[in-house]
């Protein structure tokens, strides 16, 4: 058994048969952990010992994992990548840490996110830059950044992250790892450091589908802590993963895919697109070119923008350095807050929250923030209006790999404004979506992304292992060959 | 139009101060905000839509009751993530003089 490269079914077996330990399995982890700080930089923290204690024995006992910093973990420091948290040591457990806790899942250490969650490169962490394992001159992208970057080098076969507009479906693309993101609800976010509560999801980074099927069964499943989570649907999402695709429709937005000039990277990426799309034909699905309104895709980015930074204003509003946090003294209440808030927020931060703030003006409000609000229920309408056509939405996860550090985007391209954010979609309806490993561009990999209607989790998993299936892209790791 | 005046201002409602070349940045940036904001009102027919502020209607939600028993923090806990204590208590300067 070659570690870097297991699924966690790989290492259940391993385990099962005692050809190794827990422990063994957690000191090869936090040895590949630390070794890799200096070239990828995943962790905030490594935890030094092994444990587990497993309140019953599962499919998840001793199998080592990495959970995004902004998850609370009693007694283990949760910075969120902030400088106003770099201190914190949170007294309470998130429904998913505890979760896996009891399911004796070993903890090897806390991931660096962008900064609150608010970023989508993994370059504004507290504690510096997260590059890509399979590229060291390149990112990982984010903001679940240390958590992907962690799979995809092999350090741990599951990881868990949050995602709010894309942020573990799009660095799962550029890890060329799993990312899957259940409906809206489908896993508590209690204990969650909230980014934008309506958009925001739990989702985990895994090396194969089956993976993220078993690593959901454990953590799905109404939590009277969240009144947002949904009942649980009783099914196991690994026993519905062999139904043949055969007579499945699935569509994809032409706008999204259509472009008069093209980068090499996107034509190539497009090409792979294409190609693989003509092999899920060949396992007798459909798949659709279908159109929708230019103006209505490219106010996506835009709207996201308005709702995220609008909702990140009001949750942070508790990061006052008071009761906890790194309190920067002054002479009155409100000089400690403003001493705290301005040196505890990077820049970029603090010009997010600006644009929150500016969006929730009296006189911007219904031209600005309900508009954004307007838009998500049309996109969300016609997504509901295919859903009934379609099983499913296939669209490359991205324009292209992942891109070189300082490299900038033409914000305001179609390329950008749809190809690159068109996930949003999936946080504004709360819909299932997953990104898988397809191929290669440049020796880097790229994913593809499939979203199905809400509460079709089990669907959408089954449809994304056939596909897994047909490209064999399990257990990959940075630095396999370009198959 | 915005303005650095505009900008520090926001600011200053949300309890942070920023630099002379952070809003300079920032007003920068407001330029490639405010176009693709634009975007948003290019939308026919967006009036005649209601708001959108959840994914999906859920048609059970729970509250819990006021009498359930939860966890709490003790003080002990609670206290735990601040160095100004006294007597069980956060401290901060004097609010009334």
């Amino acid at each position: 058994m070659e570690y870097k490269k297991s699924t966690i079914e790989n290492l259940r077996e391993a385990l099962d048969n005692n050809e190794v330990t827990g422990e063994e399995l957690f000191n090869e982890a936090k040895k590949l952990a630390e070794e890799s700080q200096k070239d990828i930089n995943a962790f905030v923290t490594i935890l030094d010992k092994y444990k587990s204690r497993p309140k019953k024995k599962g499919i998840l006992t001793d199998i080592p994992y990495s959970l995004k910093d902004n998850f609370s973990t009693t007694g283990i420091l949760t910075t969120a990548s902030s400088n106003i948290l770099k201190n914190y040591v949170p007294v309470y457990d998130a429904t998913v840490y505890k979760k896996l806790k009891d399911a004796g899942a070993v903890l090897v250490g806390k991931t660096v996110l962008d900064e609150l969650a608010m970023g989508g490169t993994g370059t504004t962490g507290h504690t510096g830059v997260v590059l890509n394992p399979w590229d060291k001159t390149r990112l990982i992208g984010g903001s679940s950044a240390g958590s992907c970057a962690s799979v995809a080098a092999g350090i741990v076969p599951f990881s868990i992250g949050s995602d709010t507009g894309d942020s573990v479906r799009k660095p799962a693309s550029y890890g060329g790892v799993v990312g899957f993101k259940p409906t809206y609800g489908r896993i508590s976010r209690y204990g969650l450091f909230a980014f934008a509560s309506s958009l925001d999801h739990v989702a985990l980074l895994t090396r194969s589908v089956k993976d993220a099927a078993i690593v959901t069964n454990v953590l799905k499943g109404e939590d009277p802590l969240d009144m947002t989570s949904l009942k649980d649907d009783g099914l196991d999402y690994t026993l519905n993963l062999d139904k043949s695709i055969k007579g499945k429709k699935f569509f994809y937005i032409k706008e999204a895919c259509t472009f008069d000039k093209k980068s090499d990277i996107l034509e190539s990426t497009l090409n792979e697109f294409n190609k693989l799309l003509d092999k899920i034909r060949s396992l007798g699905a459909t798949v659709d070119e279908v159109s929708i309104d230019k103006d209505l895709l490219n106010a996506i980015y835009p709207s996201y923008m308005v709702i995220s930074c609008a909702e990140a204003t009001s949750n942070n509003s508790n990061l006052t350095g008071i009761p906890f946090g790194n309190r920067i003294d002054g002479s009155t209440y409100e000089e400690i807050m403003f001493n705290t808030r301005t040196e505890g927020f990077s820049e970029l931060i603090k010009r997010r929250f600006v644009i929150g703030s500016y969006v929730l003006q009296k006189e911007n409000q219904d031209k600005l923030f309900l508009n954004a609000c307007r838009v998500r229920r049309m996109i969300v309408d016609k997504m509901h209006e295919l859903f009934k056509t379609y099983d499913a939405l296939i669209m490359p996860a991205s324009g292209g790999i992942a891109p070189k550090l300082g490299e900038a985007s033409d914000v305001l391209s179609d390329e950008y404004l749809i190809l690159e954010n068109h996930m949003a979609i999936g946080n504004f309806g709360g819909f299932p979506s997953i990104t898988l490993p397809y191929g290669f561009v440049n020796s880097m990999p790229i994913g593809v992304n499939i979203t199905s209607n809400i509460l079709k989790d089990s669907e959408l998993l089954n449809i994304a292992k056939q596909i897994e299936d047909l490209l064999g892209y399990i257990g990959q790791v940075a630095g396999d060959k370009n198959v | 139009m915005i303005d650095k005046k505009m900008l520090e201002n926001y600011a200053e409602k949300l309890m942070f101060r920023m630099k002379d070349d952070e809003l300079d940045t920032l007003e920068s940036e407001f330029d490639t905000i405010l176009k693709q904001m634009k975007l948003i009102e290019n939308i026919k027919g967006i009036e005649k839509v209601d708001p959108m502020t959840f994914p999906f209607i859920t048609y059970e939600a729970k509250l819990r009751s006021d009498l359930e028993s939860s966890d709490s923090l003790s003080v002990d806990e609670v206290v735990s993530n601040t160095k100004h204590v006294v007597k069980d208590q956060i401290k901060v300067p004097k609010v009334v003089e």
